[in-house]
């Protein structure tokens, strides 16, 4: 005979069961809407046949291992994103039978990509270094800010699908150095956007060495160049630009400047600058709101490695890794160094977290480059891409635990602080060799996840086409500024999904001097809606958004919730 | 007064130099372990090392063209010839002493460490692993190879490597913090603490234990002993930069904002002028000196293997070429000196101690062993001078008085100057030779009483002395 009671304790128990079960079931599907990340190598199938040249001759000259970013960008406004290549240039005693330019591939959908580099008129044959993308104008296209080695290029878009160089207009030449990053940034909250200008070194033939290590020749490093002041310039608001690099403050710190990226690192609503140095340590210009600087990064524990060594810094993203609401740095470095992570700690201060997180491991061996704080898998959480490839092209003759050629990294984050090398279980986009550089992160597909574009040192470039099988859901979110910048650079983000949180910032020039991004991305895992975008605009207005469906690209217009939100219609 | 017995010929001493100098970089952590690393491995293991670096911070200058050395017909070879007749001439070397000594692990750890510091890591681990095979109680091998897996990346492997070293000599110094270190490099820091606690129990002076032990507890967030270890640190090397960086960062998070403003102005100060070295360092980088100075130096090396088998030969032969590379290389003249002192030689034995006199004018212990071999080639007055230049350079080191002692009694010349400096060798140093010293002294001088009293110090320091207690026995007895 059944006891009633029993029945009901069973009831009781089974309902329990199974709301453990179902919470159970539920954590399952978050966990598994990250899943395994697969990037495969689709280059051959885009027609891109861009193929990067250093100018080198044999003679060894020091930028021909320091180039190139690019750009990931959208040129035509056509919704797709397109991509922009630097190249090198001829240097002395090079033999080429053409002279080498950069190149602008549109995106015609279904991955592939037509060369209208001619059309465009935007094939500078300068020595390409660093790059650099922002609407300076305001005129809702896109420009371009070129750092080469040798004289400068601005590329004002004329809108219509073609650029014209307006450098000297501009006033933005920036002499005759070698170059590395570049970022367009809105200093002084006035609504448009200034340059700030890496630079490297002051290259001259005459001053140039060979050397040789162990018997074989190697290319120097740049201590033995004096070092040089970057450049910033601010915005006229007329198509011109002035140099205030001395009244900034930026111009009393001389180095080898490298990769760059822009951010609020102390959320103070405006617009800090963190500057690598090759072999120095590393700069953080900590904005007074007005455009004026001071140095910051030795205070703040980003200038050095955790043991109060200089690395040699190459490139730099900035991105919340453990959703914290503070923007976090990685910085790549050089052989023997580790890729490091720091945390932001939200008091002006970074701790260095590469060893506890595991997210430099296997990078020792490796000169790492162009990288990004990306959420490959939709689990609402940002993993991190490392492109690889040593400078030295011999290294393996006078030391075989490097190779030029090199698999780039990517470092999944588990969601709990931690970072796991997936790079040999993520598709075959990881096991391509080749020494790459810059790298740029967009979805090149409209499908919703983060592709990777990779420039390689004297190769074809690497295009992988994201293909994990997360159902994560996503949102991206395009800025349009009216009173701020055009594309919100600058722009603080607050996407806010169930109990998810996640920030980003619109940066114009991040990475391996690179450009990409300008799009905003969130990853969302099993949340199927977005309860709350907040953005706080760079000259200090702030917009809510509410009740926003998720799996969709929304742009956001400043000023266009006032004070209630909106509905999800009205928004879109 | 007893016939005490004339000394007769002494081993000479090691020069003070016999290590390679640190250079400004050695306070960064990885040097400090490459120098750790050196004292374990010794100077192969550096050569190993020493290509952490990577040449491609290090600007030559022009080529230089110093040495004689000619191509086919005298032609004279360039920069890059020179540096490749040295690398033949380095690997041909290691062949023979692979064919000269087949099956010794001294040999395979050898040549495995100069593929090693040549960048062949890949044969330089098998030579090394063959040396294990061969002898598996090699320590130094161990270290040699947790190195090379460290700097690849291989942390767990490196940590075996030197757990197996540990387990051969666990007072070997370096390794515990090697394994520190790695551990660390894997976020491991309360593992990494233990290792290091326990070093620091072993090597209270190690300054680089100290630092590391700092660093870990500055990652658990235990700021007071981060900063305990962090001192101890500058107590021990008050130029230590990495340990006022790590003070700066543990102040700051203790939020006490002054004092981290004081320590990273100190840091400041000291990163600068360790970049001011680094850049002197980069401006006479010369990769043909830097070839020369590693095959004279593993020339030593392979003299050494040959003269622990007996191949006097052999290792004159490598040491003179190793001179010819690198005139200036104390070490390799004070080896020279070492194998004719050996070989009773002491007239070329004191020519290679005058050179280094030149090289080290401030080397107390070459002018010791100028000393030593004058009087043996009964050049008294030299002999005199020499020790007299000892206590000068030196006059807090018995030694000087003491040998130069030694001379007055074994020349019967001024027993009570000799007396007085035995009496100072004993007030700076209470050994049972400078006891001895004094029992002969007061002795020769009559005093019989004080001779008893210091042959019973010495005695007592040295029990198992057979002669001391002979000469007690003698003076005692009125002989």
């Amino acid at each position: 005979m059944i006891n009633f009671a029993d029945v009901q304790e069973c009831g009781v128990f089974v309902s329990r069961l199974c709301a453990a079960t179902l919470a159970f079931l539920g954590l399952l599907s978050q966990v598994c809407a990250g899943g395994p990340i697969v990037l495969r190598d689709v280059t051959k199938e885009t027609g891109i046949t861009f193929r990067h040249t250093d100018g080198s001759s044999g003679r060894r000259y020091i930028m021909e291992t320091v180039t190139a970013g690019l750009a990931v960008f959208d040129y035509d406004n056509d919704g797709d994103i397109d991509i922009y290549f630097l190249n090198g240039g001829a240097l002395k005693a090079a033999k080429l039978k053409i002279p080498p330019r950069n190149a602008l591939y549109r995106n015609e959908g279904n991955w592939k990509f037509a060369d209208v580099t001619e059309k465009a008129g935007a094939g500078d044959t300068g020595y390409g270094l660093g790059v650099a993308v922002g609407d300076y104008d305001n005129d809702g296209d896109s420009d371009i800010y070129l750092n080469n080695h040798g004289p400068n290029v601005l590329y004002r878009n004329n809108g219509d699908g073609t650029f014209t160089d307006v450098t000297k207009q501009a006033g933005v030449e920036n002499g005759s150095y070698t170059g590395a990053g570049a970022c367009f940034l809105d200093m002084d909250k006035d609504g448009d956007l200034d340059l700030y200008v890496s630079n490297y070194l002051e290259f001259s033939h005459d001053k140039h060495l060979t050397t040789t290590g162990d018997g074989f020749p190697v290319y120097v490093g740049p201590a033995f160049f004096p070092p040089v002041p970057d450049a910033l310039y601010r915005n006229n608001g007329d198509g011109t630009f002035t140099d205030v690099s001395k009244g900034s403050g930026v111009a009393d710190h001389p180095n080898w400047g490298m990769g760059m990226v822009c951010g609020d690192y102390d959320n103070d609503g405006d617009t800090d600058i963190y500057v690598l140095n090759d072999g120095a340590g590393n700069i953080l210009f900590e904005n007074d709101g007005t455009g004026k600087f001071k140095e910051a990064g030795l205070m703040a524990g980003i200038a050095y490695d955790i043991y109060g060594d200089a690395q040699g810094s190459m490139g730099v993203d900035c991105g919340d890794y453990d959703n914290d609401g503070l923007l976090d740095l990685y910085v790549t470095s050089y052989q023997g160094q580790l890729a490091l992570l720091y945390r932001n700690l939200g008091n002006g201060m970074f701790d260095d977290m590469t060893r506890l997180t595991g997210a430099g491991a296997g990078t020792v061996s490796n000169v790492t480059w162009g990288t990004g704080f990306v959420d490959f898998d939709n689990d609402g959480d940002r993993d991190i891409f490392v492109a690889c490839g040593h400078l030295q092209d011999n290294i393996e003759l006078w030391d075989d635990r490097s190779t030029y050629f090199q698999h780039n990294i990517l470092y999944m984050n588990t969601g709990d602080g931690k970072f796991v090398n997936v790079s040999e279980k993520s598709g075959d986009g990881l096991k391509v060799k080749l020494s790459s550089r810059g790298a740029g992160f967009d979805d090149l597909d409209n499908d919703g996840d983060i592709d990777v574009v990779i420039l390689n040192s004297r190769r074809e470039p690497t295009i992988l086409r994201n293909d994990s099988p997360s159902k994560g859901h996503w949102i991206q979110v395009r800025l349009r500024g009216t009173k701020s910048n055009r594309d919100g650079v600058g722009a603080r983000v607050k996407v806010v999904a169930g109990d998810l949180t996640l920030i980003d910032e619109v940066h114009s020039g991040r990475g391996y001097q690179s450009h990409y991004g300008m799009r905003l991305h969130f990853g969302l895992g099993n949340r199927e809606k977005v309860d709350r975008i907040e953005v706080r605009w760079i000259g200090g207005g702030v917009d809510v958004f509410k009740d926003i469906a998720v799996d969709r690209l929304v742009t956001l217009t400043e000023d266009s919730s006032k004070v209630e939100p909106k509905s999800t219609e009205e928004i879109l | 007064m007893a016939k005490h017995k004339k000394r007769g010929k002494r081993k000479t001493k090691n020069s003070s130099r016999s290590q390679p100098p640190v250079s400004a970089t050695a306070k960064r952590p990885m040097w400090v372990l490459v120098l750790a690393a050196v004292v374990c491995v010794g100077i192969a293991g550096f050569f190993w090392l020493k290509s952490l670096s990577g040449p491609e911070e290090k600007p030559q200058k022009t080529e230089t063209h110093s040495d004689s050395m000619a191509g086919p017909g005298g032609s004279v070879l360039t920069q890059k010839e020179k540096i490749a007749a040295l690398k033949t001439e380095e690997m041909l070397l290691t062949q023979q002493l692979l064919r000269d000594f087949p099956g010794s692990d001294a040999t395979l750890a050898f040549v495995g460490s100069v593929y090693g510091q040549h960048g062949n890591n890949t044969e330089g681990v098998k030579l090394l692993n063959k040396a294990l095979e061969l002898n598996p109680n090699r320590p130094d091998v161990y270290n040699a190879l947790g190195w090379v897996a460290f700097t690849k990346g291989a942390y767990e492997e490196g940590i075996t490597c030197w757990k197996r070293a540990l387990k051969i000599d666990a007072r070997l110094p370096g390794l515990r913090s090697s394994i520190a270190f790695s551990l660390m490099a894997l976020g491991r820091y309360t593992e990494a603490i233990e290792q290091l606690e326990n070093n620091v129990q072993i090597f209270p002076k190690s300054v680089y234990s100290h630092f590391l032990l700092g660093q870990a507890y500055l990652q658990k967030k235990d700021y007071e002993n981060a900063k305990k270890h962090y001192q101890t640190a500058i107590g021990l090397d008050q130029n230590y930069v990495n340990a006022y960086y790590g003070l700066f960062t543990a102040y700051s998070r203790l939020k006490q904002q002054d004092k981290a403003r004081e320590y990273m102005a100190i840091f400041k100060k000291l990163k600068a002028e360790e970049m001011k070295a680094l850049k002197a360092r980069d401006k006479v980088y010369d990769d043909l000196v830097i070839m020369r100075r590693t095959v004279a130096q593993n020339q030593v090396l392979a003299a050494r293997i040959y003269r622990a088998a007996g191949r006097s030969d052999k290792t004159e032969e490598l040491l003179q070429k190793a001179i010819t590379l690198v005139p200036e290389n104390t070490i390799c003249l004070t080896e020279l000196a070492g194998l004719y002192s050996m070989t009773n030689r002491p007239a070329e034995a004191l020519k290679m101690y005058n050179r280094i006199s030149e090289i080290e004018p401030q080397n107390p212990a070459c002018f010791l062993n100028i000393g030593v071999i004058s009087a043996t080639l009964k050049r008294f007055d030299d002999a005199e001078e020499a020790f007299r230049e000892v206590i000068k350079l030196a006059p807090e080191d018995s030694s000087g008085y003491r040998e130069l002692a030694w001379l007055y009694l074994n020349t019967k010349n001024s027993y009570d100057q000799a007396r007085k400096l035995a009496e100072k060798a004993v007030k700076l140093e209470k050994t049972a030779a400078n006891y001895y010293l004094l029992t002969c002294a007061c002795d020769m001088n009559g005093d019989r009483t004080n001779a008893l009293k210091a042959a019973e110090q010495a005695i007592r320091l040295d029990p198992g002395n057979v002669e001391y207690k002979q000469t007690y026995q003698l003076i005692k007895n009125g002989k």
